[in-house]
């Protein structure tokens, strides 16, 4: 437990409609492993991340990520914000930037990286999913797939010390799904921590070391991939595999 | 179907210009008017002394250039404050920004020059193109506020997302991300709203600036060639306009097809 990235306690949120999405979650992720969150949609897993991200405001419980607690400290969440990257379900790339720029502006206005070190850092991730020559396409130029690809190297050009992904090959046209899921195997392998919210259960039993998996904002069952796809424990689990795979 | 449709139409259009024609030759006739359009190019540019010097209608052509060109500025500056205002989390910088907007685009635009030249340029001690200058751009801004903040609302929630997440400040996302995608979206509204501009710069005659329409009433009242005088006024304005209509037109075709 001493080496957690990623540690929620009790964690709650409700809408301002009213709707309760997270009635109480507790995860920990520790570094260099790949938690994989499963479940129906409705079920609260892409909030969790968001809250992570401080793209919605939690309710109540708490988040810390690599000792910073997220708190309404500025500085304290604009830390977790550059150490959490995370890649979403429609890529959202800026579409007037170039790939090129796309991946170095945070570089340079967040990370203060001098230019010519962040093109540097950019075209080695280039190089890692196989885009070199698109460096100075525009993203409406690209497939989706390859869209994602850059999406997911212009998070990891922050260096941060988790990376989730929300459903991030759900957007993609089958074909495009493999070339992103390889990328993220690659991560996998690279010792990257990562917290993926997906539907692609061969991902998530094959790449995965522990599985959580979510229903009506909470954790229902939460094990190592192999025997959480093999011998799933409870009900809610068993029916939602049966009806899957 | 088609091919007699289209004879008929053709028919049509020869027709209605002819009759404009007959009109506009009989109408002539009955005016009983004395055409001097000789007389005009002295009123652009006239030679002195051997030297090419401007005539009175291209002095007035300069003062509304002038006064447009600023104010476009000053109207996109006014535009950008107001619209971040609206769209800022102070309830009061909202309110502040609302009843300006609202104050202006429910008063005419006169009135709003007026109260400007009379009553605020004394007591802080404006000059006559400065207090124009100001009620035009405050008049535009406002429309142009508008016209910002409809394109801020309309960027899709996954870009400020995306630049949130990775760490970028408000003002560099301001800067980087919402900035370049809005403008290039609304620059067809925002040139519209320079014809606009330009137009209603006309106004600006009644508090004593010497642009295009104050000469050109300067000289009718002089010289009684109403009809020359204001077909060549009109004219000029059309020139300055009609550059920012086809830059719309060709924007709204090369970014109207793709996207």
């Amino acid at each position: 437990m001493t080496d957690a990235v990623l540690v929620i306690q009790d964690l709650h949120k409700r809408f301002d409609d009213g709707l309760v999405a997270l009635r109480g979650i507790d995860l920990t992720v520790r570094r260099g492993e790949v938690v994989c969150v499963i479940g129906p949609s409705g079920a609260g897993k892409s909030t969790l991340l968001r809250l992570v991200n401080g793209l919605e405001e939690k309710t109540r419980g708490s988040i810390v990520v690599d000792g910073i607690p997220l708190d309404q400290n500025r500085r304290n969440r604009l830390r977790i914000r550059t150490e959490t990257g995370i890649v979403f379900q429609a890529f959202n790339l800026f579409p007037h930037m170039t790939v090129r720029d796309n991946i170095n502006l945070a570089q340079i206005k967040v990370r203060k990286r001098k230019k010519r070190d962040a093109e540097a850092v950019t075209v080695g991730l280039l190089e890692k999913i196989g885009l070199c020559d698109k460096i100075d396409a525009y993203p409406s130029q690209l497939s989706g797939g390859q869209q994602q690809r850059v999406a997911i190297a212009r998070a990891l050009a922050m260096q941060p010390s988790v990376m989730m992904f929300d459903e991030a090959t759900s957007a993609l046209d089958p074909e495009m799904v493999g070339e992103v899921l390889e990328v993220m195997k690659t991560l996998a392998a690279e010792g990257m921590t990562m917290l993926v919210v997906t539907h692609e259960m061969g991902f998530a039993r094959e790449v995965g070391d522990r599985i959580v998996f979510m229903d009506e904002g909470v954790v229902v069952e939460e094990g190592r991939s192999a025997d959480f796809f093999n011998f799933p424990k409870t009900e809610r689990a068993k029916a939602f595999l049966a009806r899957i795979l | 179907m088609n091919y007699r449709y289209s004879i008929k139409s053709y028919g049509g259009s020869v027709l209605f210009l002819g009759l404009l024609l007959l009109l506009g030759i009989s109408g002539y006739d009955r005016l009983n008017y004395n055409w001097q359009w000789y007389r005009i190019p002295g009123y652009l540019i006239r030679l002195k002394d051997g030297a090419p010097v401007t005539g009175m209608l291209v002095d007035g052509l300069i003062v509304t250039l002038q006064i447009s060109f600023l104010s476009l500025f000053l109207t996109v500056g006014i535009g950008i404050v107001i619209a971040l205002m609206r769209l800022s989390t102070s309830p009061m910088l909202r309110l502040i920004a609302l009843v300006y907007v609202e104050i202006i685009r429910n008063t005419p635009l006169l009135i709003q020059l007026f109260v400007m030249y009379f009553v605020i340029s004394p007591v802080v001690g404006l000059s006559p193109f400065v207090s124009a200058l100001a009620a035009l751009s405050l008049f535009e801004g406002a429309y142009a506020s508008e016209i910002i903040r409809s394109g801020i609302l309309g960027l899709p929630r996954g870009q400020w997302e995306a630049a949130y997440s990775l760490g970028l400040s408000s003002y560099d996302t301001y800067i980087g991300v919402v900035f370049p995608q809005v403008m290039r979206q609304i620059l067809p509204m925002l040139a519209g709203q320079g014809v606009s501009l330009i137009k209603d710069s006309a106004l600006v005659s009644t508090i004593s600036i010497f642009d295009l329409t104050m000469q050109g009433r300067r000289i009718v009242s002089e010289t009684f060639l109403t009809f020359e005088i204001w077909f060549t006024v009109a004219f000029c304005y059309f020139l300055l306009t009609a550059p920012l209509s086809l830059l719309i037109a060709r924007i709204e075709k090369r970014f109207g097809g793709h996207d």
